[in-house]
């Protein structure tokens, strides 16, 4: 009944980087996509939305990185959808700030 | 899902169960008691309150007496009463006067008892209901570890949830109708584990995500949204997600004027059919801009959510903002009412409660299966005897922490009722001495013997007799035996002892009811490692039985 060995991760780091993946980058992507949505609609609702959604988005996000067979192609994709959406938010609080005032 | 993928669940789930296992079984059964918490604290206080009186109270007369002992001018007071509870809770903000004396530049809060006009500051009016529910959230660990610790639990349970409804997924039907309770302890663990956690399921998955958003759903989840959107001020953040009637500014204009509480909550009240008043805010005390901001909201079986709001001038009487309760209840509004109440279960009565508290200890149940399953499946010869003997040290203290919390709870209710003295000012030390002490030296006595079966049964015949003290102790010591209580006035008290005598009842009944089974009084008597065990299958692992049907 234990899960079948031969189909776990065996390395250390393997590991570790799928935990930290889905864990901390799962957490940034999570946060900047509900903060880019906020910027682009009404922020109150998204905010609030993101207090009790973004557990199950994170939770989604912790488990992705177990399917992939190399954690660390999984921490690349976190870190290609991070970088997307940060780039995002800095565009919009450069150049539009007059998004940022209704706050 | 392919095979890699099954397992790799399978493992995830295994590794975060058994990571969270304590901590979770002591916020599941500290946080099922918890649903008792008025009931608890008006019977250790002797002070039960009929149904729906919340709110009840001379506010006028409250509001003079507080004002008698503090420096109001320029403070806003906000008395609420969310507790089923006599006292009701008062919090006062600094003064917005910059000349105000010391005492006025800082906040304030106490509980307030309506009937003696006492106060009460937090320790004061600490109670073991108040214990065991702060047990819950692991308030007891220095502030904010033990909000974050609890907070992160409730987050991984989330995971664990979603990984074994993953890995479940196929079977999910079959193996609920699958209860094979005369086959190994494996099989017999697991069948409970899985069909117990399939019916409590929505509950337990409600639980994970409200208790995981009410503790660090602001402090963790929404972290950066302070910071990137609201530069780091998070004052501003709250005031956007409240829904608190708006603030009316400062005047600093002293202004004594006559005005009544009592009035404009009635006026409230009756404003709206069956609503009753929820909070009062006093804002800007003393000052000409003083405002007076009643809110409502409809009873349960009106509208599950919902908050009606009228402000009054309190110079003129006048009313300057009003929201409808039946009207078109605000995002934010809705949002905080659902996550509190379907967290709380306190929309139903005492039916809906005793129907939580089952599936609160159907999750207890469900834990300590799955630390069960883990140490079952592993005790097989393929694993080395350190390794057999180390995990059955590890399931053994598990037990022993886990199930000891019954006798210690059912212990403390009745030593609190019998020594806890009424003006006692820190009634949290012998609280906290009875509850972790005992609760120590039981867990280490049990985890020492390391017999879960020795284990599982002494906690339940000792809950059960120290259970059936807790009546006793109470009428004994006030005369309040459970025969004379079951009235509207007195029913919390009732509610109580009734419940110690049906729960010892049932765990006594329990108790008689085990017998050891064969293979575990070997388990018990051979050490592990050795070879006496009934010849087990060799460790193939058979994942996908063949009755899949898919």
């Amino acid at each position: 009944m234990p899960a079948n060995k031969k189909h776990l991760t065996p390395s250390f780091h393997q590991r570790f980087a799928k935990i930290t993946a889905g864990i901390i980058g799962g957490f940034v992507i999570t946060s900047a996509l509900f903060l880019v949505l906020a910027m682009l609609t009404d922020h109150v609702i998204v905010l609030m939305t993101l207090k009790f959604a973004g557990f199950m988005v994170w939770c989604a996000l912790v488990i992705v990185p177990f399917l992939f067979k190399n954690g660390w192609k999984a921490w690349g994709l976190y870190l290609v959808a991070i970088l997307l959406l940060l780039s995002i938010l800095y565009i919009i609080k450069t150049q539009s700030p007059e998004l940022l005032s209704i706050l | 899902m392919s095979k890699r993928i099954y397992n790799v669940f399978f493992h995830t789930h295994t590794v975060s169960g058994l990571v969270i296992s304590v901590a979770l079984f002591v916020i599941f059964f500290a946080g099922s008691i918890s649903f008792f918490r008025d009931e608890i604290i008006n019977w250790e206080r002797q002070q039960p309150i009929a149904d729906n009186t919340q709110m009840d109270i001379d506010f006028d007369l409250a509001l003079d007496s507080i004002a008698a002992r503090h420096n109001l001018y320029g403070r806003d007071i906000t008395i609420r009463q969310i507790h089923e509870e006599r006292r009701v809770m008062v919090a006062i903000t600094p003064s917005k006067d910059t000349a105000a004396v010391e005492e006025a530049q800082n906040r304030a809060f106490f509980y307030q008892d309506p009937t003696t006009q006492e106060s009460f500051t937090y320790f004061e009016d600490f109670t073991l209901g108040e214990f065991i529910y702060r047990l819950h959230f692991f308030a007891q660990i220095p502030y904010p570890y033990g909000y974050l610790l609890s907070g992160f639990v409730a987050f991984f349970f989330l995971f664990a949830i979603v990984t074994g409804v993953l890995v479940h997924w196929k079977k999910i039907i079959s193996n609920f109708y699958l209860f094979r309770p005369w086959a190994k302890l494996k099989t017999l663990w697991t069948d409970a584990h899985t069909a117990l956690g399939l019916i409590g399921l929505p509950f337990q998955f409600v639980y994970a995500l409200t208790g995981a958003v009410l503790i660090i759903g602001t402090s963790i989840m929404l972290s950066s949204a302070s910071s990137f959107l609201y530069n780091g001020d998070s004052a501003k953040l709250t005031e956007d997600l409240s829904s608190d009637v708006a603030v009316y500014p400062f005047a600093n204009q002293p202004d004594s004027v006559d005005f009544s509480i009592n009035e404009m909550v009635k006026q409230a009240e009756q404003k709206w059919e069956s609503v009753y008043a929820s909070k009062v805010v006093v804002q800007n005390y003393g000052d000409a801009n003083m405002h007076i901001a009643v809110d409502v909201k409809p009873t349960d079986d009106e509208q599950f959510a919902g908050l009606g709001q009228l402000a009054f001038k309190a110079s003129t009487g006048e009313v300057v903002f009003e929201r409808n309760p039946y009207g078109e209840t605000s995002y934010v509004a809705g949002v905080q009412d659902f996550l509190i109440k379907l967290h709380y279960g306190n929309f139903g009565g005492y039916p809906l409660k005793i129907i939580y508290f089952i599936f609160g200890i159907i999750t207890c149940f469900v834990i300590i299966s799955g630390v069960l399953i883990w140490v079952e499946a592993r005790d097989k010869k393929s694993n080395t005897p350190f390794k057999r003997k180390a995990n059955q040290w590890v399931a053994s203290i598990f037990l022993a922490v886990s199930l000891t919390m019954y006798p210690v709870t059912a212990l403390s209710f009745s030593v609190i009722k019998i020594f806890k003295e009424v003006n006692d000012p820190t009634p949290h030390l012998l609280i906290f001495k009875v509850f972790f002490l005992s609760w120590l030296a039981l867990s280490i006595l049990f985890s020492i013997k390391r017999d879960n079966y020795f284990t599982n049964k002494w906690t339940l015949l000792l809950g059960s007799l120290l259970g059936f003290l807790v009546p006793v102790a109470n009428g004994i010591e006030t005369g309040n035996w459970f025969w004379k209580t079951f009235n509207p006035e007195q029913l919390q008290l009732f509610v109580v002892d009734v419940f110690w005598l049906i729960t010892s009842g049932i765990t006594l009944i329990i108790f008689l009811k085990i017998k050891p089974r064969m293979e575990e009084t070997k388990v018990v008597s051979s050490s592990a490692g050795n070879s006496k065990y009934p010849a087990k299958r060799p460790a193939k692992p058979k994942l996908q039985p063949a009755n899949t049907g898919g």
